[in-house]
């Protein structure tokens, strides 16, 4: 897997946005600083404790989720859609890389993207309130797969994106508002209606959002509203995780099809 | 040795539009090619198949024996291609667009940065290694276009309309160094509208039309095909046109001079003469014209009904319609996100 061909590739990706941090660094650090500071400080200080963590504390992991994801599916789609609109992307289609090193290059970088943003994010949050690491491995390994995920759904909207308004749309009108929606800003225990807990479980993004809280603070909604059977609520975190994953393997199998049909790639 | 390119009965098709009909081709290793056609014949589809931007509709493709499908990837690493579109990664100096091009093709590093400057100075815009494509003048970013071709020392070098649109400067150096490489083994494929490039560069040429191919042959043998004309002039105008024998396939007068269209003007012209001073004309001067490779192009292109075909619908235009349906003019820098 890591060829001299694929490591070219993910190196290109990863210099492709290193090299340019006002534009994919500098606006999430500014925006999760307001973010911290408005609901953080300003109206945190004025709302009770949450599942017993300080308000600002938990809103956290929401916000790392948000501007992770955020940014792997924008930085991928981002540099798919660009490269088929410059028709640079034609340097790699022309290569002798397989379809599986090319979307692995470009999902692990917009990946790393994502993490780096996530990082970012802890770090701007960490200067505002004091933020522990409950479960180191998980939250990494949840960070990964759920960056890689939107990484990969970003391929898939570059490819299918026909002008620079479809990226803005996807992003804007359909990611953010289901990650608003996953619990960033409240807990599901808040919800005194079953069906308003219903609702909310078919959102995939209160599992990632649940996962990285789990994973940071060591609470999870999905154990709290009992997700799964009596014996078995504990697992509930795994269990997101594991169906998280196999979302992302579903996902680049995807992208590896569609760049093996050449979809938005060739003729 | 299997071929450079083999093509077997190979179709592209936009819906009902045939791009490519059942083409069948084969370039030798080693040659140098040229692929010859009006705009929208399909040279730029046959060649965009070869190297995996375009999916073939039927029929067969190979690169070297490798099937372009199949085994694409020892297809595509067999190729270096230098497109007519500027299709350059904008983000980065041209250096490091030419490392990133050699390393995905398995070029570790160091050795492609030095393969970079090798090829820079090739073309002769080293100075500009630092430079990002959008700051190059449009005669560089074409050489640039075949410094990234050469990166990879592919075996097969395609070269699509190379010399469109740049000074004649630059025509003769690009036409030297693809010499050269042809020369040092490279097998070259190249399409061009210039005639002239056709006939100076190429061991053989195929014409093709309306996707497809029209004829392969020599650029000598090409010429062989079409008719001369022997211009003579006689000492005093004639009254009426000679009636010559069935080796004069046109004979036009036009005061003093006559002009016959006959297959071989060289073997033909003793007869010629005789015949005329033996009808009693006498001859002041004498020019044979050999038929030009342009007019031979013509002649084999030339088409009564060409409303039906993608090609005709694009000839008002420039080619084919890149992949993503826009054109040069169309695509502009955008913010980085």
């Amino acid at each position: 897997m890591l060829s001299v061909g694929f490591r070219a590739l993910f190196r290109r990706e990863i210099l492709r946005f290193v090299r340019r941090p006002k534009n994919t660094f500098m606006p999430p650090a500014i925006t999760n600083v307001l973010y911290f500071a408005v609901f953080g400080v300003i109206l945190g200080g004025r709302i009770d404790e949450i599942a017993g963590y300080p308000y600002i504390l938990f809103i956290v992991p929401g916000l790392v989720v948000l501007g992770a994801i955020s940014n792997a599916f924008e930085n991928a789609s981002f540099s798919i859609f660009h490269g088929r609109w410059n028709e640079y992307i034609h340097e790699t289609l022309t290569s002798p890389l397989s379809y599986v090193e090319m979307v692995v290059a470009y999902v692990g970088a917009s990946a790393v993207r994502g993490l780096v943003v996530g990082v970012i994010i802890a770090a701007v949050g960490r200067a505002f309130v004091p933020i522990g690491i409950e479960h180191g491995l998980f939250l990494v390994a949840t960070m990964i797969v759920i960056t890689a995920l939107f990484a990969g759904l970003g391929i898939i909207g570059g490819l299918v994106a026909r002008d620079f308004d479809d990226l803005t749309v996807m992003n804007q009108f359909i990611l953010r508002p289901l990650v608003f929606f996953g619990a960033v800003f409240y807990s599901l225990e808040t919800f005194e209606q079953t069906w308003q807990i219903n609702l909310s479980l078919l959102n995939p993004m209160v599992y990632m959002v649940d996962s990285v809280r789990f994973g940071l603070l060591g609470h999870s909604d999905l154990i709290g509203v009992g997700i799964l059977p009596g014996p078995y609520a504990d697992f509930a975190p795994l269990v997101s995780l594991g169906v998280l994953t196999t979302g992302t393997l579903l996902v680049m199998a995807v992208d590896v099809y569609l760049f093996k049909i050449g979809y938005g790639l060739t003729d | 040795m299997p071929p450079a390119i083999e093509t077997v009965d190979l179709v592209k098709e936009y819906g009902d539009l045939r791009a490519l009909q059942e083409l069948s081709l084969t370039v030798e290793k080693g040659e140098f090619f040229g692929l010859l056609g009006p705009n929208g014949a399909g040279k730029t589809t046959f060649i965009n198949t070869l190297v995996g931007l375009v999916r073939k509709s039927g029929g067969e493709a190979r690169v070297f024996g490798h099937d372009v499908e199949d085994d694409y990837q020892q297809a595509r690493d067999a190729i270096g291609l230098a497109p007519q579109e500027f299709n350059v990664d904008r983000f980065f100096p041209i250096k490091e667009v030419l490392t990133h091009k050699a390393g995905y093709h398995g070029i570790p590093a160091s050795e492609a940065a030095e393969r970079a400057d090798d090829v820079l100075k090739r073309v002769g815009i080293y100075d500009k290694r630092d430079e990002r494509f959008d700051w190059l003048s449009g005669g560089m970013k074409r050489r640039l276009l075949l410094a990234r071709a050469l990166v990879t020392e592919p075996d097969l070098l395609i070269l699509d309309e190379p010399t469109a649109g740049v000074d004649v400067q630059l025509r003769h150096d690009l036409w030297d160094l693809v010499t050269e490489l042809n020369e040092e083994g490279t097998t070259i494929l190249l399409t061009t509208h210039y005639i002239e490039e056709a006939e100076r560069l190429c061991d053989r040429v195929a014409i093709m039309n309306e996707g497809r191919k029209v004829t392969v042959a020599t650029p000598d043998e090409l010429k062989e095909r079409g008719s001369d004309t022997i211009a003579v002039r006689l000492a005093s105008a004639p009254t009426a046109t000679p009636d010559l024998g069935p080796y004069a396939h046109e004979t036009t007068v036009s005061g003093d001079r006559l002009e016959v269209r006959v297959d071989d003007g060289g073997a033909t012209a003793p007869r010629l003469l005789n015949d005329l001073e033996a009808m009693g004309h006498e001859i002041a001067d004498l020019e044979i014209t050999r038929t030009s490779l342009e007019e031979i192009f013509v002649d084999l292109t030339r088409s009564e009904d060409r409303t039906v075909t993608r090609s005709s619908a694009e000839s008002a235009g420039d080619d084919e319609p890149p992949a993503n349906g826009k054109r040069e003019g169309e695509r502009e820098q955008e913010g980085v996100a």
